[in-house]
């Protein structure tokens, strides 16, 4: 199976898109990142990862509804697609077989 | 609240960011404004926004995605064709305006275009010589006697060249000349030799010089025959240019010529020692003949021509220096002044000087009598008329597309409604205004040529001309590219300003008063130029009219000047000519009272103290007062006499020494050279030079050495035009029983008079010509425009009619917003055309004062050309039954 390669920041956007399903558009997202991973990333970094996955098909999006506080301005909701779910999936698959495949006690014990 | 983000920076990420991206950036970017400005506040709000915009300048943010629909190149081929179909199918859509532009672009274009090569032609006079930077003419300053006015001379005394040439070591090469004129004689082996006559002055060039070797080390020739080196070094050489000599000798090859022999003032015989290729370029040494200087010395028919002579300055002589490469003529001013004190030690003083050969062509304050001054004032002037001319041909073409624009509203609705952008609808006009430009400056470049044949006596004689050299290609395509900017630009922006919503409903786009404002200040303006040109036509034909009319205190009526000059044998010709039945008295004289030529002469009175100056001396017989007619206020005429006993004075002279009543003056001595004279007379002043020059001290005498020339009075009361022929036939034919070598040479005074003001009568043709060519292309515009207002008001007029308006009120009513107009461009016209033409008149000391009643004139004329440019339309659309008007919807 070939494998879309994502890169680490594009994971987290994509995860953060399916976090939050309908709302998801530049703004949320990044408040969202904001708040998960506790990084503060600016808009436009967001805006290039949304661009880039959805150039890869992982996302598509569409106009939203005008709202007054955006100026008048309708937000770009985006949602994962078919592929991007797969893409997320195998990703967690073969981290979980590396997980799994972990001898006990190989790793330094971190009390979280 | 309502708070926006900075403004600047929202432009600056409308400009660089992709457009389908725009609308969620700037949303979002928005969304975080207002929080921002919850949490911190606008100022920090403000730049964190920036920081924002700025981060997005990105790649992806930049890259512009290709349109589904995309519109093609402003200059791809398709587009171009598209342009120029369109624009003519409008053009010839709209004819009357399309004639009107064409006609007054053409006009434009070729006045600009003449004046263009008037004056690329005269710039280009003595630019070919190599090294021309470095050839200067030795010029000078000179006084004579120790009161005397110091006057600037083109030429030096003729022992300065040789002198300076040994003296001073700072020049490289000196060479003088000296032009002359005579009959040459070409010997054929008859017994009568051909005969080639002297050229006529002010009509041909100077041909014949008399040069210094040198002459060819300043200036090169190509040399066809003959050496350079050696040519001109020998008494009795000459050197022909080859049009020349293929003149005097036919069609011999160039080195046949050498030897043969040329006959110069009836008895110097000079052998052809060279042949130079002539000048193809503008040049003001238009010399043929160039016979060897040191025939000078060697001829005993030459001596007239003195080489030593130190304290007389004429100017036929002519001295040239080619400075050392790399040498400032300002160093030799210091050597210049060392050498003038050394061997002026006289009454006359000259301090030689150099003039630039460039400024050979323009500078008429240093005089010579070959070359043809330009007056570079008169070319700015010309330039600017021109330009003024296409302004107001340019300002007619917006006017009118302007006003058209309304037509064209739907057309553009369409075109935007089609996908169409603003670019391209102004690219569409510009090409249409390109088009008619171009279309114009075809005509004009087809015309130039006969219009400028035409103008013969405004352009500089043998003026040449190439249309299609570089240069000439260079200045129309500016002129074309500068016209199309300057007329195109500002309609075409207008016109693709339309909002397609409104214009395809129908609603009105008529500009609002803004505008409106902006049409009418371009009338304005195009008035103000036609009423200063109008003003300027009457002023300056009143100031000609003025010299033409006043009393010049003599009379100049049926007056013919005979030249006798050197033909000699002046009494018998007055003999004959005085037994002529249609001649009523002859003088013999020098010159006639007024004209090109007088002589200045020192004379002194002793009275209570001495008064010493320069006087103008009339010289004739006792025929030449009553002759002319001029008025004695005392005393009595000269009486004949057979040498010079007494003399006339005129009545500046009596006052300036001191008499108060003109008899006061009567028999009271005065000197010149050394011997006494009485006073018999005092005539009224009279006008001696041209109306620039005020009326000085001048004496009448009777001196029959000098008295060479004939004035004839010809009877002409109650007597037809064809009898005076008559007469001046029968003198040619006694003057050829005399003379029969030589030409009847004769002028009325009346000409020689009109000659003096050839300058003014150029420039009052140049002035009435541009006058009826912005008239003409004013009123254009301004039918064009009247047309327009006409259709426009349709409606109007018609329910004015059917409520019952006169077709007078309606006349009025579309006339007056023109007058206005034309009333405001008088006022600003007048004090503008007041200045110039007080300039103008300052040059002259006799003079015309500038009234008010020109003004108003000028302002009449004005309105009464635009009222019957306007009327003929309004006529027109008040006269329309009004059925016809308001029947259709």
């Amino acid at each position: 199976m070939r494998r879309s390669y994502l890169g680490e920041f594009e994971e987290v956007v994509l995860l953060t898109v399916a976090v939050l399903g309908e709302g998801a558009y530049g703004v949320a997202i990044t408040d969202e990142l904001d708040r998960q991973t506790g990084r503060s990333v600016s808009i436009s970094a967001v805006h290039a990862a949304l661009h880039r996955l959805e150039e890869k098909g992982m996302l598509t999006s569409r106009l939203g509804e005008a709202t007054a506080e955006r100026g008048g301005r309708r937000k770009r909701l985006f949602a994962v697609t078919v592929l991007g779910s797969r893409t997320l999936h195998d990703i967690r698959a073969m981290r979980e077989r590396l997980w799994d495949s972990i001898a006990p006690q190989s790793l330094p014990a971190v009390s979280l | 609240m309502k708070a926006n983000p900075p403004f600047l920076a929202e432009r600056l990420l409308a400009w660089f960011c992709a457009p389908h991206l725009l609308e969620e950036v700037q949303g979002d970017l928005h969304e975080r404004y207002l929080r921002d400005l919850d949490r911190f506040g606008a100022g920090r709000a403000g730049r964190r926004y920036w920081v924002n915009v700025l981060s997005f300048i990105r790649p992806f943010a930049l890259k512009r995605r290709p349109a589904d629909f995309p519109t093609p190149s402003l200059f791809h081929p398709v587009m171009l064709r598209n342009y120029l179909k369109t624009s003519f199918r409008s053009l010839t859509k709209h004819k009357v305006s399309t004639l009107i532009n064409l006609f007054g672009l053409t006009l434009g274009i070729l006045a600009c275009l003449g004046i263009y090569l008037i004056t690329d032609y005269e710039l280009s006079f003595d630019t070919f010589h190599p090294d021309r930077e470095r050839i200067y003419r030795l010029v000078g300053e000179g006084q004579f006697g120790a009161k005397g006015e110091k006057q600037k001379f083109g030429f030096p005394p003729n022992a300065v060249p040789a002198a300076l040439r040994k003296e001073i070591s700072g020049l490289e090469t000196v060479a003088a000349f000296h032009n002359f004129e005579t009959d040459v004689l070409i010997p054929d082996g008859t017994e009568k030799p051909k005969r080639f006559e002297s050229r006529r002055h002010g009509v041909d060039n100077a041909e014949l010089v008399i040069a210094d070797p040198e002459f060819f080390s300043i200036f090169s020739y190509e040399w066809r025959a003959g050496n350079p080196k050696t040519a001109l070094r020998e008494p009795y050489q000459v050197v022909l240019s080859e049009r020349k000599a293929h003149k005097y000798f036919g069609d011999l090859a160039p080195e046949q010529m050498l030897g043969k022999e040329v006959i110069y003032l009836d008895s110097v015989r000079v052998r052809v020692a060279g042949i130079v290729k002539d000048r193809d370029r503008p040049t003001d040494f238009t010399f043929t003949d160039f016979i060897s200087s040191a025939t000078l010395r060697a001829s005993p028919h030459m001596k007239w021509i003195n080489l030593d002579e130190w304290d007389d300055i004429w100017s036929s002589t002519q001295a040239f220096v080619k400075l050392p490469a790399g040498t400032d003529p300002a160093q030799l001013t210091k050597p210049f002044q060392d050498f003038s004190r050394r061997h002026f030690r006289q009454e006359f003083k000259f301090v030689p000087a150099l003039q630039p050969l460039s400024d050979l062509h323009f500078d008429a304050d240093y005089m010579d009598n070959y070359s043809r001054k330009a007056h570079l004032p008169t070319l700015y002037a010309m330039m600017a008329v021109a330009l003024f001319i296409l302004l107001i041909a340019a300002v007619n073409f917006i006017n009118l597309a302007t006003a058209q624009s309304v037509y064209r509203a739907r057309e553009i609705g369409v075109r935007k409604v089609f996908g169409s952008s603003r670019k391209g609808l102004v690219a569409q006009f510009m090409s249409e205004t390109a088009m008619l430009t171009f279309g114009a400056m075809v005509v004009a470049m087809a015309l130039v040529g006969p219009v400028l044949s035409a103008f013969r006596s405004l352009i500089p004689a043998g003026l040449t001309y190439d249309l299609f050299s570089l240069k000439t290609i260079g200045f129309l395509a500016v002129v074309l590219i500068a016209t199309s900017l300057l007329a195109g630009l500002y309609p075409s922006w207008v016109v693709s300003s339309y909002r397609p919503a409104l214009s395809l409903k129908g609603h009105s786009v008529v500009m609002g008063g803004q505008k409106g404002f902006l049409r009418k200040g371009l009338i304005v303006f195009q008035f103000t130029i036609s009423l200063i040109f109008i003003i300027g036509t009457l002023l300056v034909g009143r100031q000609m009219s003025f010299m033409r009319n006043k009393d010049l205190g003599f009379s100049t009526d049926a007056v013919v000047s005979v030249d006798v000059g050197r033909a000699g044998k002046t009494e018998l010709v007055a003999e004959r000519f005085r037994k002529l039945a249609g001649v009523d008295r002859v003088t013999k004289e020098w010159f006639p009272p007024m004209g090109e030529s007088f002589m200045m002469t020192k004379l002194k009175y002793r009275g209570k103290r001495e008064i010493e100056m320069d006087v103008s001396a009339k010289v004739g017989d006792e025929n030449y007062i009553p002759l002319y007619g001029l008025r004695l206020q005392a005393g009595r005429a000269i009486m004949k006499s057979d040498t010079f006993s007494e003399m006339v004075i005129n009545r500046t002279y009596a006052g300036m020494l001191g008499f108060r009543k003109p008899a006061d003056a009567l028999g009271k001595l005065v000197e010149w050279q050394g011997k006494y004279y009485p006073i018999v007379g005092v005539v009224a002043d009279f006008h001696e030079q041209s109306f620039h020059e005020k009326i000085g001290p001048a004496f009448i005498a009777h001196m029959p050495r000098n008295e060479r020339n004939l004035g004839v009075r010809l009877a002409t009361k109650g007597r037809p035009m064809s009898e005076v022929k008559a007469t001046l036939a029968a003198m040619e034919e006694q003057w050829n029983q005399v003379h029969p070598d030589t030409k009847f040479n004769y002028r009325f005074l009346d000409d020689s008079i009109a000659r003096l003001y050839e300058k003014e009568t150029k420039t009052s043709r140049l002035v009435s010509t541009a006058t009826g060519i912005a008239i003409l292309i004013s009123c254009m515009g301004l039918f064009g425009l009247a047309t327009f207002t006409a259709e426009q008001r349709t409606k109007e007029i018609g329910v004015r009619k059917v409520l019952g308006a006169s077709v007078a009120s309606i006349v009025a009513l579309l006339s007056k917003d023109f007058l206005k107009l034309v009333g405001l461009a008088l006022l600003i016209a007048s004090p503008v055309a007041w200045w110039a033409m007080d300039k103008w008149l300052q040059d002259f000391i006799y003079r015309i004062d500038i009234e008010w009643w020109v003004f108003v004139l000028a302002g009449v004329l004005a309105c009464g050309i635009a009222l019957l440019t306007v009327s003929f339309q309004s006529l027109r659309a008040a006269l329309t039954n009004p059925v016809n008007s308001l029947r259709s919807e």
